[in-house]
């Protein structure tokens, strides 16, 4: 069945799919133009001046 | 409006959930899971014997008391290491290890084979002083080890435990814990005998802590301590053992 | 607890009532084991919150008003303990860190050997320390990112007198002799199930208080304070699997063994650095220094990258504790590539956190409370660097088990995580407590360099013990031999030791001087100077009204 080095080969290969794909998908959702909006204003959100949650 | 706002914020923060738990177990997995079937490489040990319940009680004190912070059980693969303490340590030696105690940080030299290197006297002194035996020292005492009994009736439990997470403890040595705990620390008396029955003719027996008219804490860590490397001779007769070994300048 | 409401009250009032009963129940089935004294301890516990509860249980029932306003009570409460553990931990180090100089110092005592108090340093630092910081200002973080009240009044009580229940346990088991021996795992199997059902009370109020957020995105310091809530627990579950004697003994034999322990274990060790010290420290990072040094982030994209860096690649790194070990070659080499690509996200982290400051240098010039986060993110950096050049083999070759690896750890603990704990604490206190701002500006400044002058002996004094030591372990003669034995080398150590003690005693000091300066701030009678519109809903408010001009 799996022997020690197939295992350390399966998930080394599967690891670095993996690594590149979730980079790839991380990527996209930064520099997704859609986003870009919501990003800006998230960067400003936190200083509107209120000590209250809103309703 | 409210309504369908609100559920798909929810299914926002769900969705990041899952990609943390995505991103941040696939590391542990490809590192961890490969080592279940490391006893396919590892070499064997067949004259390798399980810890007494006299060392394995040392070995709880040994957690215990925190020596670990500052004694390290693992040999590296580096030359000055090797010719310090003695051959490097394998993976087959810690094999029933629960847990591993390959310590991160040595205040103190590494005790991976301390084991017959000193006298059960020069413990017993050095553990209750160690400025007595090595004046320069920093080590703290351990005076009442000697003074406190070992609790001998939670060995069968411990032995019991330690079955149940893999050490191969037979139902005679579980039953027997506590008269083999007795035995080993007080030679000559008609619990000795089964000690060596159980755990193999190379098992030390002897009256630790320099007393045998009752089993202390002492008693069971100088066990442990005597024990520490001579479980199996593997590392002593490993072929392999210079391959590893890295240039000592790189 | 006087805004709990009738309802409240008795589901507190009935956890507390169950909880004095398993209290009992441990006590009466340990007896002499330790367990039983931990049942006692537990009963007196929960007797201790019940009496609380009870004077005010009679109470009216609180105003709807409530509701408009952030629930900041836990938060107060929170501060409290996050300063006593603070206290306590460092304290204990240094009374560690004497004893390898003066190992009298122990008084011949079990209790206080250094093999039983370095765990409670370590527990009382990191978790009591710092799990009370990340709780208390994930609490106030949470809402206002989310511009929403806590989800409820009963969970977050819970979470923080539930999480303080599992330090106390574990930290006073380690002078009793309770102990698993996992570093920074070492609380036994009762203690840990009793955080698991703690952490997933946090984990549903936090994920609940984000599901009533007002905005669509989830800003980012929420983003780290989710990950370190979650990989914390799956990294405590997966390390603490272990078997008791019974369930009237508090010994427990870990499940894992030998070389597959060595893995789980460093696997967690490094990730509670990862997650527990770094992803909630750097929430900490993305809210308070934004608000404190008021600018907004320099680049948020960038902090989104560093985050997905920091979650992927922290979880490979661990194996790097284990080189030259019995661990297989390939696993020590993962660890150490990772470990090195690790370097990007988080010098990404610390860039983006020193850019934000750039164009405020004169703030953080004469902000003591700036300047902490600003020196938070120097040591953030500096200290990442140094874990990612001592995972590298032949660097490791040499600092493994020696102080350096030490004094890199305390380069990250009170350089970073400390640092920025303060800095956000005096942010926060004021704000809390609608203080205009501390009760003394000049105390803030004298811990800051009380706390900057003891963290650099503190390193410095390791850095040089840990290479000499490392360099005089390998150091051979001419004709081949090691000149230098074991105790030779232990020698030279003692002048380090006394400094190393020295350093850690004046950040002891900053700290206390900094609960005073709460503690007088707190006392201050409230400010009636500010703005009363301060506390009303921001609906009635344009919403980016007041956004500070961006960062060049």
């Amino acid at each position: 069945m799996f022997t020690h080095e197939t295992l350390v080969e399966g998930s080394k290969m599967w690891g670095l799919f993996y690594l590149v794909g979730f980079s790839i998908c991380v990527l996209i959702y930064t520099f997704l133009p859609a986003n870009r909006e919501r990003f800006e204003r998230a960067e400003r959100e936190i200083f509107d001046k209120d000590d209250g949650p809103w309703t | 409006m409210p309504e369908v706002m609100h559920r798909k914020l929810e299914r926002t923060a769900t969705g990041f959930m899952l990609a943390i738990i995505a991103a941040a177990s696939v590391g542990g997995i490809v590192e961890i899971a490969p080592l279940f079937t490391i006893d396919d490489t590892v070499e064997a040990a067949p004259d390798m014997r399980l810890y007494t319940p006299l060392e394995l009680a040392g070995r709880d004190i040994y957690v215990r008391e925190g020596c670990y912070a500052c004694h390290s059980q693992m040999i590296r693969t580096l030359r000055d290491e090797v010719e310090r303490y003695g051959p490097y340590s394998l993976a087959v030696e810690s094999q029933y290890d629960h847990p591993m105690l390959w310590g991160s940080k040595r205040t103190g030299p590494d005790l991976a084979r301390i084991g017959g290197k000193y006298s059960d006297f020069w413990h017993v002194n050095h553990l209750n002083n160690p400025r007595d035996v090595v004046p320069e020292s920093n080590m703290p005492s351990y005076r009442w080890l000697g003074t406190t009994p070992l609790k001998l009736s939670d060995l069968p439990l411990a032995l019991r435990a330690q079955r149940a997470v893999g050490v191969p403890y037979t139902d005679a040595m579980i039953e027997n814990a506590a008269r083999d705990a007795y035995g080993q620390a007080v030679p000559d008396s008609e619990q000795s005998s089964g000690v060596t029955e159980r755990y193999g003719e190379a098992t030390q027996i002897s009256a630790f802590d320099g007393v045998t008219t009752n089993v202390t804490e002492m008693d069971a860590l100088v066990a442990y301590l005597q024990v520490l490397g001579q479980l199996t001779r593997a590392a002593y007769e490993n072929p392999a053992a210079p391959q590893q070994m890295p240039d000592p300048d790189d | 607890m006087m805004q709990l409401t009738t309802g409240e009250r008795q589901l507190g009032a009935i956890v507390l009532i169950a909880l004095a009963i398993l209290g009992i129940a441990m006590a009466a089935a340990g007896r002499t084991d330790v367990l039983g004294i931990h049942g006692a301890m537990v009963l007196l516990y929960s007797l201790a919150l019940l009496f609380l509860l009870f004077s005010s249980a009679f109470g009216p029932e609180p105003s709807p008003a409530r509701l408009t306003r952030y629930y900041d009570d836990p938060i107060k409460v929170g501060v409290g303990l996050t300063l006593f553990w603070a206290i306590f931990g460092m304290f204990i180090g240094v009374w560690a860190a004497a004893q390898l100089a003066w190992p009298i110092l122990n008084f011949d005592t079990s209790w206080a050997s250094f093999g039983r108090i370095r765990p409670a340093h370590t527990s009382g630092v990191i978790f009591g320390f710092g799990g009370n910081a990340l709780i208390t200002t994930s609490f106030h973080v949470v809402q206002r990112t989310s511009r929403a009240r806590l989800a409820d009044q009963f969970s977050p009580w819970f979470v923080l007198f539930g999480f303080n229940l599992f330090c106390l346990i574990a930290v006073s088991g380690y002078f009793l002799g309770v102990t698993q021996s996992k570093e920074y795992a070492e609380a036994e199997w009762y203690a840990d199930i009793w955080l698991v059902i703690v952490w997933v009370t946090y984990f549903v109020l936090y994920v609940r208080t984000l599901a009533l957020r007002k905005e669509p995105h989830i800003y980012v310091a929420n983003w780290y304070y989710m990950a370190f809530i979650i990989v914390v627990a799956i990294l405590h579950i997966v390390n603490n699997l272990a078997v008791p004697l019974s369930f009237a003994h508090a010994k427990s034999y870990t499940i894992w063994a030998g070389v597959q322990d060595s893995m789980v274990q460093w696997w967690y060790g490094h990730n509670a650095v990862a997650f527990f010290l770094t992803a909630g420290f750097l929430a900490m990072l993305y809210y308070y220094l934004p608000k404190r040094a008021e600018r907004p982030i320099f680049s948020y994209r960038l902090s989104i990258l560093s985050f997905w860096g920091i979650t992927f690649f922290y979880m490979w790194a661990g194996s790097h504790h284990l080189h030259y070990t019995a661990l297989p070659h390939w696993v020590q080499n993962l660890g150490m590539t990772f470990s090195v690509m690790l370097l990007v996200p988080s010098w990404a982290s610390a860039g983006n956190a020193l850019l934000t400051l750039n164009g405020a240098w004169h703030k953080v010039r004469d902000d003591a409370t700036l300047r902490f986060i600003m020196m938070a993110a120097f040591f953030y950096g500096l200290s990442t660097f140094e874990g990612s050049f001592l995972a590298i083999r032949p660097v490791n070759s040499l600092s493994h088990y020696t102080d350096w690896t030490v004094g890199h750890v305390h380069a990250g603990a009170l350089g970073w995580v400390a640092m920025i704990t303060f800095g956000s604490l005096y942010t926060l206190v004021p704000a809390i407590w609608k203080r205009e701002r501390m009760y003394s500006a000049a105390l803030v400044e004298v811990h800051f360099w009380l706390a900057l002058v003891g963290t650099l002996i503190y390193v410095f004094a390791m850095w040089n013990s840990g290479i000499i030591q490392g360099l005089m372990w390998r150091t051979y003669s001419p004709d081949n031999t090691l000149v230098y034995s074991f105790l030779d080398t232990l020698l030279a150590m003692y002048p380090y030791y006394i400094a190393r003690a020295f350093g850690g005693l004046l950040f002891l000091i900053g700290a206390i001087v900094a609960a005073y300066n709460i503690w007088m701030t707190v006392r201050a009678p409230s400010a009636a100077q500010l703005p009363l519109d301060e506390d009303l809903p921001a609906s009635d408010r344009p919403l980016d009204g007041a956004a500070p001009t961006p960062a060049e």
